[in-house]
């Protein structure tokens, strides 16, 4: 205790003597530290953060409803959808049929019947435009042309990796058709059955369950595929207020919809590579702000390793007078301690006061997210412990060295 | 010469001292036998190079003899560790350097305050008791002033505050007025003499014979010996 106070006076007074300058620039170095210890992992995971919020917000919502292992689809689609709506926490939800067709373009212009068919192998999914532009906007990623319109009739919408012109930029990776634009005719078949259809509009997202999807009304789909007795494939919802799926999926539990149907929160149905990249991303940004760490530690070990040989002759004088070891060392813990503080308080301060909101308002357009800068409290307290401790630690090794000397030697200067 | 009280507080008995090894040793005190007695205030007096300084350090356990053995206050000091002999030097020593040897960021008060702390004096004590002190050597209206706003005299003045401040066992000065001007010197010697006539036992390395002369005893040293 005595050798705390001790130290804590003789830390803090030698804080208060040192040059202004030479603290502000320490303080920005560890500030530095700080921030590249939480930003840089904070921008690789946030990267994937903003992947996910989008496929939450414009594929899969809150609460996943899929067909029950074994079954093809949601058994009773009618039945589960009228409890729905008796939710007052289910703010929007989709009813989701889909298949996979194919695609065929420019069959009109086609001269040569021998030569190769311009078809793509596709998802459709048939949809309530209004409920399905409520529940996830879809409305909103339209590029070229207009959104369906439940009233009529004989409409397609395309996912941009489908047309050629959007998706070159991949190379080969995607089954594409060429040349097309609102107003053409296009012709899905599924089976033994075909339908034409006008491209009403073209979509594009930067979520792949959008721009790797064709749409048309559930009525033509079920038409075109021969689903009458309209059980879907997928019903997605949007709950509010926020974070209350686990009570609406027990809910819903509750009423045996894992009966007819598997219900999923967005956490446990989300894809597992979403979940592994973001994990690996993390460990990534870790290891790059591990390495800033040891470079703030190093930095502190030698500021507190000159500063302390500077001193070594009133050390020993402080020892020589009866000051113990102890209060001497942790006066120059207190220094790096104060380092540590500013640096990151300032950090924080920035991180949250600014960053976050200013990442929030004007993500980094990545082509696949909108990246954004996950700085969670938590981890941002556990990373700060860990530079923190082992910033005491730089500064506490090189004053046990200064402090260990000979106490004659120090006093008298000799080695 | 002033009558010598019979209680001897330190009892130094063939003390060497030798640095370095093989054919680059040099035997810096060779067999010294030394008693000083409770209240007495002894000066060391020699040429440089005599083994003064080296003897003080001896005696006042910043160092450790090579050979020899040495009592101090009824205490075998060279069986202490090193934890010990800071704690012993803490509670039964106190010191004045020859260039002061204050700590530059705190202030007088706060010098003096220190081993006081180190004893286990609550801050509102050893504040009073330093305050005590700084107005004993004269210099309780800078008590707030950091070392490098006072003058070598006065640092010095407050060292020796901060010496005596724990009231000590044995006050140990080395050299004290080397880098002081005269009235500086004089000043710290009355200081010193003072303490003395309080009861206060002071051993003074000193090369300057004017000093030396209120000292109870001069011992003098040539070559590591007494003469």
């Amino acid at each position: 205790m005595r050798s705390l106070q001790i130290g804590f006076l003789l830390g803090v007074r030698q804080i208060q003597r040192a040059s202004i300058w030479t603290t502000l620039l320490i303080v920005f170095v560890m500030m530095l530290t700080f921030l590249n210890l939480i930003a840089v992992s904070g921008i690789l995971v946030g990267l994937i953060a903003g992947a996910e919020r989008a496929v939450r917000a414009e594929a899969l919502g809150d609460i996943i409803i899929s067909p029950k292992d074994g079954e093809d689809h949601i058994l009773e689609t009618e039945t589960l959808i009228r409890q729905l709506e008796t939710f007052p926490e289910v703010a929007d939800y989709s009813v989701r049929f889909s298949s996979g067709a194919t695609l065929e373009a420019n069959y009109k212009e086609r001269r040569d019947l021998s030569g190769e068919r311009d078809v793509a192998s596709v998802q459709v999914t048939g949809i309530d435009p209004e409920l399905e532009d409520q529940m996830s906007g879809l409305a909103g990623t339209v590029v070229d042309g207009e959104y369906l319109d439940a009233t009529e009739e004989g409409y397609i919408l395309i996912g941009a990796y489908y047309v050629a012109e959007y998706a070159e930029q991949f190379g080969d990776i995607f089954d594409t058709v060429e040349n097309v634009k609102p107003g053409d005719t296009v012709r899905l078949s599924a089976g033994e059955v075909s339908k034409e259809f006008t491209v009403k509009g073209l979509i594009q997202s930067k979520v792949d369950e959008v721009n790797l999807n064709t749409y048309i009304t559930e009525r033509e789909f079920r038409r075109l595929f021969g689903r009458i007795d309209r059980n879907a494939d997928q019903i997605v919802l949007r709950v509010e207020p926020t974070g209350t799926e686990d009570s609406v999926k027990g809910a819903l539990a509750a009423l045996e919809f894992e009966r007819y149907s598997k219900v999923q929160t967005y956490e446990e149905g989300k894809p597992k590579f979403i979940t592994d990249i973001k994990n690996t991303f993390n460990i990534l940004g870790t290891f790059i702000g591990s390495i800033g760490i040891i470079v703030a530690s190093i930095t502190i070990f030698i500021i507190i390793f000159i500063n302390a040989l500077s001193r070594r002759r009133h050390i020993g004088i402080l020892k020589g007078i009866g000051i113990r070891r102890s209060a001497i060392e942790i006066a120059y813990v207190i220094q790096a301690a104060f380092y540590a503080l500013a640096g990151s308080a300032l950090g924080a301060a920035i991180t949250f006061g600014v960053l976050v909101g200013y990442f929030e308002a004007n993500p980094i357009q990545f082509p696949f997210s909108d990246g954004i800068l996950v700085a969670e409290p938590l981890s941002t307290f556990y990373r700060f412990l860990v530079l923190f401790a082992i910033t005491l630690l730089a500064g506490f090794l090189p004053a046990w060295m200064i402090v260990r000397q000979n106490t004659l030697n120090s006093i008298l200067g000799r080695k | 010469m002033k009558k010598r009280t019979k209680k001897p507080l330190i009892e130094a008995k063939d003390i060497h001292r030798t640095f370095g090894s093989g054919e680059l040793t040099t035997h810096v005190l060779k067999g010294i036998d030394l008693t000083i007695y409770e209240g007495e205030f002894v000066a060391i007096m020699g040429k440089s190079g005599a083994g003064k300084s080296t003897l003080m350090y001896q005696l006042s356990v910043l160092d450790e003899p090579s050979k020899g053995s040495l009592s101090i206050a009824g205490i075998d000091v060279l069986t202490l560790n090193e934890s010990e002999r800071t704690d012993f030097r803490l509670h039964t020593l106190g010191y004045v350097f020859q260039d002061y040897a204050l700590v530059p960021d705190l202030s007088a008060q706060e010098n003096v305050m220190m081993p006081l702390l180190m004893r286990g004096k609550s801050w509102d004590e050893a504040a009073v008791t330093a305050s005590d002190a700084l107005q004993s050597v004269g210099l309780i209206e800078k008590d707030n002033n950091l070392p490098a706003e006072l003058s070598g005299g006065e640092q010095q003045r407050v060292a020796v505050a901060r010496a005596v401040a724990g009231e000590p066992t044995i006050l140990f000065a080395d050299e004290p007025t080397a880098n002081l001007d005269s009235v500086s010197g004089k000043q710290i010697i009355e200081l010193l003499v003072s303490l003395h006539k309080a009861g206060q036992t002071v051993v003074m390395v000193t090369h300057e014979r004017e000093y030396a002369k209120d000292c109870d005893r001069i011992i003098k040293m040539t070559d590591g010996q007494i003469n």
